[in-house]
């Protein structure tokens, strides 16, 4: 078997002698940081964690290559290569073969016979040729994974044989015995990110293990000893620029990394490698850089042990011993190394920064106001850049059947490491307004950066829709079911005014309104009666063509119908909103509408100034006001006018409602 | 007769103390206006009023009211004088505190302003200019009789003499908006400004007596009352 030129380890023992080459740890970013188990993200080293392969994008490729410095150093080798791939979203797959991944040593040994001097030199070999890997993402921020790591060992020794070539003449033949066996291991990882900034993993190295048969037992001294490890592993970013990170193992080795962004793209990287077992404590350094450039990614590490002893590429043969090997790409006989490596992101890896933390609904969708939604936001998505540059973040919302496409937000702009929430605004189709009861629909929610067409993430949230007829219970949601403009209000309402044509024309015009008004309510009133919600939930209103149709309805419906039936006619409204400190329950509404008359001329709308109300209309223009309570609308304009009079200088003067905030005024139109 | 006399003046006390408005003693023509009706009707000693009855007197009339302590917001009941010719509102026979007064001066931007609708709510857009008012009528209609308003300016004088300062000062705006001609007379701006600036309004103040100073056909020794008076508060 040729040796490896990189690294040249010589064991001596008095006239015989070994040599020994520890090959590379797979990975520069890995062996520049030691501690990589819990940032493995993708296939590269990923035998360190296999359950990191979940953040693989699509597929993802990686080759290395590495030279050993120093003594017995020589030129770059290739060290193997690794591929993954992501599929059904949360499941990945890794193979890696890394045919440098060996450990030879050489025992040199000879013997002389009739003056000649023959090599007996016995090589060992171990290589670690092969892992296979297979992860699963259990929810966002749990996934496990399992891996096989293949381990050879291959024992070759030189025998001679004397062989009678004639009677008179004998041979040494040389005879090559050689002896491999192989073992598998099985090992389980687990990553979980508790925050993040934060990831841990664990890992049990060896759990299962299978043998082959096939190397005598007088090797035993040779064979590399196994022992169950496990291994706990950190990450922390205190600052989107800087991850560190940590790792423990039972096999008494741990190591500290951190890693800078000094600016987008470009990593530097250092660690520092621990053993607890051989002195010096802190036995190797780690240093290295990354580039990103679109999709590829190159590493370049070199590492340094402090013990360099052992490393030269020749020890006494007293030195050498198997059982100090635990890791073939770390071990006591390892030399200084520098790595390369190359990744590449294939397939469906486009950069996706943005990521869903979390989606809320704000509440359910009234389809009385469903204009409304397109401005007021019926939820909100955290979304977080997860990438290294600032990006500009839009979600979308859409709602099947009842939205004619997703409603996009306006881009928000959002800081590497940064969480933002962007509002949810949803432009709804006129079929919002046939759903006759509650129902629950599923939304889809996406996010994306705003320069990129196909989304980052997407996620699932359920929005409550109501029956049409159904009110939040708030003036403003009430403000919706008022429609001046429906044809059925409109007819309604110029009917009565044709029909009190002659009483409008005695009266002056700045108190047209008034008459108007009072003609419209006693007319509108004439007929109707109160009938308490069909379904007895109090948050049922009448749409006004409803009320004028059946004639019927309580006292939010007659309101909305009045309101809408004087706004038609050109009529300000008002809901003047009433909720009793600590007495929620006996929270009341009743209308405003607005003479047009200005207060100088009071004393022709009343002599008491107690029966209405001074205020500004949209205009600026202070006009007179007149509430009307709406649950006795029923006996006339004039009894509504009384209690409604009654009720605001209660509430509003005495109680000083409006100024402490229980009492509130909503223009309606 | 005498015996009569301090028994009825012992109960209209003990309702007093009860905690309502008492009629105390009345002369001449006086009347109450309930709650919000429009109905003037003659008031007799011992009669309990409303907070939100309005109080009248003619021209040769005078009353005497008691208030409790409860409602005129002070330590002890009051007995407040009405003289001739002045309309009082039970209600504004009280002591606002400066918050209170504060909260009402509010409560008129806030009633004169709405609810405003937040920038991300639905704003239904209407026609700035309407077109097509009614000019069919050839009906003038006159402005409201000030002498109405002189009754309740005069009411506010006297919640002012008896140290309802806040609730003058409020019914002194309220009469000026009803009654534009009476807030052009100096004498009526100055007990409003007067007002606030006892209720300790002094930036209120300022404001009125700035603009009692632009008011046309005031005198130099008016001018200089009211500067004299903004150079105090502005100290």
């Amino acid at each position: 078997m040729p040796l490896s030129r990189s690294v040249v380890l010589l064991i001596l023992a008095g006239m015989a002698g070994s040599t020994a080459c520890a090959q590379a740890i797979f990975a520069p970013r890995a062996s520049a940081l030691g501690a990589y188990a819990a940032l493995v993200q993708d296939v590269r080293g990923f035998t360190a964690n296999p359950a990191g392969l979940t953040g693989m994008k699509d597929w993802d490729l990686y080759t290395t290559t590495y030279t050993t410095t120093g003594p017995g150093g020589g030129g770059f080798v290739f060290s193997g290569f690794g591929i993954g791939k992501r599929f059904f979203d949360n499941h990945a797959l890794a193979l890696q073969y890394s045919p440098g991944t060996t450990l030879d040593v050489v025992q040199r040994a000879s013997f002389r016979i009739a003056g000649l001097s023959l090599a007996t030199n016995r090589q060992i070999s171990y290589i670690e040729p092969l892992a296979a890997a297979y992860a699963v993402r259990v929810t966002d921020r749990l996934a496990f994974g399992v891996q096989g790591r293949m381990q050879t060992e291959k024992i070759t020794d030189p025998q001679y044989a004397i062989q009678q070539v004639t009677d008179s003449l004998n041979a040494i033949v040389p005879l090559q015995q050689q002896y491999s066996r192989d073992t598998w291991f099985g090992d389980i990882a687990v990553s979980w990110k508790p925050a993040e900034n934060v990831s841990l993993s664990a890992l049990g190295r060896g759990l299962v293990r299978s043998t082959s048969r096939g190397i005598p037992s007088k090797f035993d001294t040779l064979a590399l000893t196994y022992t169950r490890a496990f291994e706990l592993a950190a990450g922390w970013s205190p600052a989107p620029p800087v991850l560190l990170s940590l790792q423990a193992s039972t096999a008494k080795r741990g190591a500290l990394g951190a890693e800078w962004n000094p600016v987008a793209d470009l990593s530097v990287r250092c660690g520092f490698y621990a053993d607890g077992g051989l002195p010096p404590f802190i036995d190797a350094v780690g240093f290295g850089l990354g580039y990103r450039y679109l999709f590829f990614e190159a590493d370049a590490s070199y590492v340094r042990f402090t013990n360099q002893s052992v490393r030269g590429g020749t020890v006494a043969s007293a030195s050498f011993d198997p059982s100090l090997i635990k890791d073939l790409g770390m071990n006591p006989f390892t030399g200084n190394r520098a790595s390369v490596s190359l990744r590449a992101m294939l397939g469906n890896i486009r950069e996706a920064p943005v990521r869903i933390e979390g989606v809320e609904m704000l509440g359910s969708v009234y389809p009385s106001a469903f204009q409304a939604m397109a401005y007021r936001p019926v939820g909100r998505v955290r979304v977080r850049n997860t990438s290294r540059r600032p990006v500009s973040a839009r979600a979308s919302i859409y709602v099947d059947r009842l939205m004619d496409r997703p409603s996009q937000s306006q881009p928000v702009s959002v800081q590497p490491g940064e969480s933002v929430d962007i509002p949810l605004t949803a432009v709804f189709n006129d079929r919002v307004k046939d759903v006759p009861a509650v129902t629950i629909r599923e939304a889809t929610v996406t996010v994306s950066s705003a320069s990129e067409d196909a989304y980052d993430e997407h996620a699932q949230a359920r929005v409550l829709i109501h029956g049409r007829n159904d009110w939040d219970g708030t003036p403003e949601g009430l403000r919706y079911f008022v429609t001046p403009d429906d044809p059925d209000v409109i007819r309604s309402a110029r009917a009565i005014m044709l029909a009190g044509k002659d009483s409008l024309a005695r009266v002056p015009a700045e108190l047209g309104q008034l008459r108007r008004a009072k003609l419209l309510c006693d007319a509108f009133t004439g007929g109707l009666v109160y009938v308490k919600d069909p379904r007895h939930l109090t948050e049922f209103v009448q749409y006004s063509p409803e009320t004028l149709r059946s004639r019927t309805g309580d006292c939010t419906d007659l309101t909305v119908c009045f309101s809408s039936l004087l706004n038609s006619i050109g009529i300000s409204t008002a809901f003047v909103d009433v909720v009793p400190p600590r007495m929620p329950e006996k929270a009341h509404m009743y209308l405003l509408f607005d003479t047009g008359v200005s207060p100088a001329y009071g004393d022709h709308v009343s002599s008491n100034p107690k029966r209405y109300i001074m205020r500004k209309s949209r205009s600026g223009r202070e006009t007179i006001w007149i509430p009307l309570e709406t649950t006795a609308i029923t006996h006339g304009f004039d009894r509504a006018w009384t209690d409604g009079a009654q009720e605001y200088f209660d509430s509003v003067e005495l109680g000083l409602g409006l100024a402490s905030g229980w009492v509130r005024i909503v223009d309606v139109y | 007769m005498t015996k009569a006399l301090v028994v009825a003046a012992f109960l209209v006390a003990a309702r007093a103390w009860a905690g309502d408005i008492v009629v105390q003693a009345i002369q001449g023509d006086v009347s109450v206006r309930h709650g919000v009706t429009e109905v003037w009707t003659k008031v007799a000693v011992g009669d309990v009023l409303r907070p939100d009855d309005t109080m009248k007197t003619g021209r040769k009339g005078s009353a005497v009211i008691a208030v409790p302590a409860s409602q005129a917001g002070s330590a002890a009941a009051r007995r407040v004088v009405l003289p001739s010719e002045v309309i009082v509102d039970m209600s504004d026979v009280r002591d606002l505190s400066q918050e209170e007064l504060m909260l009402k001066l509010t409560m008129e931007k806030v009633r004169s302003s709405s609810y405003q609708w937040k920038s991300d709510e639905l704003q239904i857009p209407s026609a700035d200019v309407v077109h097509g008012a009614d000019r069919s009528s050839t009906q003038v209609l006159t402005m409201s009789d000030p002498s109405t308003g002189v009754l309740q300016i005069n009411g506010a004088r006297v919640l002012y003499n008896n140290g309802f300062f806040a609730t003058c000062a409020l019914k002194g705006m309220e009469v000026f908006r009803l009654y534009p001609p009476l807030a052009k007379e100096f004498r009526n701006r100055l007990l409003v400004a007067e007002a606030l600036e006892k209720a300790h309004l002094r930036g209120e103040a300022l404001n009125e007596y700035s603009a009692i100073a632009r008011l046309d056909g005031i005198t130099p020794d008016q001018q200089t009352l009211v500067h004299n008076r903004m150079e105090t508060l502005r100290k």
